[in-house]
């Protein structure tokens, strides 16, 4: 079973002539290990696509399946369930809660989640991001790069099975870009999810097992390392 | 909590300002409701000394001891067990040779009836002319032994003992002897059958199964006391204060967390597209609220004891701690209940528009 499955799919803005078909109708799935690389221009419609994939919004027609589960046919509160349970978002906003230090804003995936990463796993984590010591630090005094990172380490904490990049490296210079990358690449392998992420930088493409480009909403797929691959 | 908490700390200053807000207003509450308390004390806590259940007058006094008028042989017709024949004459009494003057409620009981009062100071009336005053006179500079001269009367009164909690309608009581109160009335003294008095005071929780003749009104004395002049409008005036209080409370802190929850919509819609529920966001909004309040409400109560502890004895306030911890609750609900003007914002939040596209 695929972990996430698009059927058909398709998104339009607004109705009449100032209709906007953010995403034509589009096949997609993503099968477990795989890191996806998603590669367009400004307003191709990439944070559509990713809204729809994660169940945040529901696309105009056809439908999404996370992990069998049709989210298209449940309600904000089960769909939010499932954003909790089975999906790690890594915002292009930065998602931290501005009032809580690092450390509490994982606490507040505990509060709210079971499930979640142990002590000895966050560690592990938080050490190879390089976010060890900033545990006791707020957003606020925290660089781009750093907050990024602390984003990434959230996405991962709560151990989802899908996980959603809006320009992950975006703030980060190009060798913390690379580690965080092999990173997403080696969790992913390593755990048995998949993860899609749109990008810009050309030069990440090479760690994705699929990348896909987007213009004008319409998805279509260019590379598939895994074909390529022995 | 978690969330409210730690939004508390990271924002000290303006969560000590709502709060600070919130103390005045608790201050405020609880100095009415000791205003309330303590005027209402000023009316009835000589009768309340009484330990009565009903009081008998006649019908046309309207429920007014110093209107209503009796013979003692009628008096002695009611057949209850436990009964008080009662005098009064309101009057203004003056300390003679001075000009400390005193609108005063002279009582006239006997002695061997329940109506006679503990004595704090100095010993009982003995004969007519001598009376036992309520002790807050002594603050206005009278004290044992001193002379009274009374308004539109020959007699003059002289003070042998005193005694606590003895106010009738906010007039100190001086209990004396029948015959002096009548001796004051009608200027002379009448103790045979036609002798008049004003009432008589019942100690019989089954008062209702006495039977008064018509022209008599057997009153519970709950209602005799409400029926006190300015007793009742005294109270519904500070009582709808207080209650206009809460209205405020609860629409003050209402929009406090509303532009609170206003500025924190993006951080909101981010939490919901990670799948946090509307529901924890709404809990820890009330949470908060409810932080706030108490805070509020433990501060405002700790104002109000230091206030307490300094207020002259002129000034009509008694704090009665139970009220104030029953109107603290209900200021922490009415709290509450302003900050769910908050939810349907939360609600309403859509998590992509707060991601940003
Ligand atoms: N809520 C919206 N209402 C109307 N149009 C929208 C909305 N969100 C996105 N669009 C439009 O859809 C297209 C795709 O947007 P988006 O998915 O944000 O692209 P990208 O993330 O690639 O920059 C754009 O033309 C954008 O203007
Ligand atoms: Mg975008």
């Amino acid at each position: 079973m695929s972990i996430l499955n698009i059927q058909n799919a398709s998104k339009t803005y607004g109705s009449g002539h100032t209709q906007v078909t953010a995403l034509k109708t589009t096949q997609f799935s993503a099968e477990k290990g795989e890191l996806i690389a998603v590669i367009g221009p400004s307003g191709s419609g990439k944070s559509t696509f990713l809204t729809i994939a994660g169940g945040l919004q529901n696309p105009t027609n056809g439908s999404v399946l996370i992990n069998g589960q049709e989210v298209t046919k449940l309600g904000e509160r089960k769909r939010s369930m499932i954003r909790l349970k089975e999906v790690g978002f890594i915002l292009q906003a930065s998602n931290l809660v501005p009032y809580l230090s690092v450390d509490n804003q994982f606490r507040l995936l505990d509060k709210v989640k079971k499930g979640n990463m142990n002590q000895q796993e966050k560690a592990q984590l938080l050490k190879q991001l390089g976010i060890e010591n900033l545990t006791k630090k707020y957003p606020a005094d925290l660089s781009g790069g750093e907050k990024q990172r602390v984003a990434i380490a959230k996405a991962l904490y709560t151990n989802p099975s899908l996980i959603l990049a809006d320009e992950p490296t975006a703030s980060l210079d190009s060798n913390r870009a690379f580690e965080v990358i092999k990173m997403l690449a080696q969790e992913t392998k390593e755990k048995n999810k998949a993860t899609i992420m749109v990008t810009h930088d050309n030069r990440l493409t090479k760690y994705c097992d699929k990348v896909y480009t987007i213009v004008d909403g319409g998805l279509s797929l260019v590379s598939d390392n895994l074909q390529i691959r022995p | 909590m978690f969330l409210a908490w730690n939004e508390m700390k990271s924002a000290k200053l303006r969560f000590l300002l709502i709060i600070g807000v919130l103390t005045l207003m608790t201050y405020l509450v609880f100095l009415l409701s000791g205003l309330a308390n303590g005027l209402a004390e000023m009316n009835r806590e000589a009768v309340d000394q009484w330990k009565a259940d009903a009081i008998v007058l006649t019908d046309e006094s309207d429920m007014n001891l110093s209107q209503s008028s009796m013979t003692l042989h009628e008096a002695q017709r009611i057949s209850a067990e436990h009964k008080a024949e009662i005098a009064q004459i309101l009057a203004v009494a003056r300390k003679s040779g001075t000009k400390i003057k005193e609108s005063v409620a002279i009582t006239g009981i006997h002695k061997d009836q329940f109506l006679m009062p503990n004595v704090s100071e100095g010993r009982s009336f003995r004969g007519d002319h001598e009376v036992i005053a309520d002790d807050s006179l002594k603050a206005d500079g009278l004290k044992l032994g001193d002379r009274l001269t009374i308004s539109s009367s020959e007699q003059k009164l002289v003070i042998v003992g005193f005694t606590k909690k003895a106010k009738f309608n906010a007039a100190p009581v001086l209990y004396t002897t029948i015959a002096t109160v009548q001796k004051i009335k009608y200027g002379k003294t009448d103790t045979s059958d036609k002798g008049i008095i004003n009432g008589v005071v019942i100690r019989d929780p089954y008062f209702t199964k006495i039977k008064v003749p018509s022209s008599f009104k057997l009153t519970p004395i709950e209602p005799f006391i409400e029926h006190m002049p300015g007793y009742t409008p005294q109270k519904i005036s500070l009582d709808f204060m207080i209650y206009f209080l809460f209205v405020i409370v609860s629409v003050t802190i209402g929009i406090f967390l509303y532009v609170l929850t206003i500025q924190k919509v993006s951080i909101f819609g981010v939490m919901k597209a990670q799948g946090i529920s509307s529901l924890f966001l709404i809990r820890s909004v009330i949470a908060q609220t409810f932080l706030l309040a108490l805070f509020g409400v433990c501060a405002g109560f700790i104002l109000t004891a230091v206030t307490g502890a300094f207020l002259p004895s002129a000034v009509p306030i008694q704090l009665d701690i139970p009220a104030l911890i029953g109107y603290g609750a209900i200021f922490i609900f009415v709290a509450a209940l302003g900050s769910l003007f908050s939810v349907q914002t939360i609600v309403k939040i859509d998590p992509v528009q707060a991601i940003g596209g």
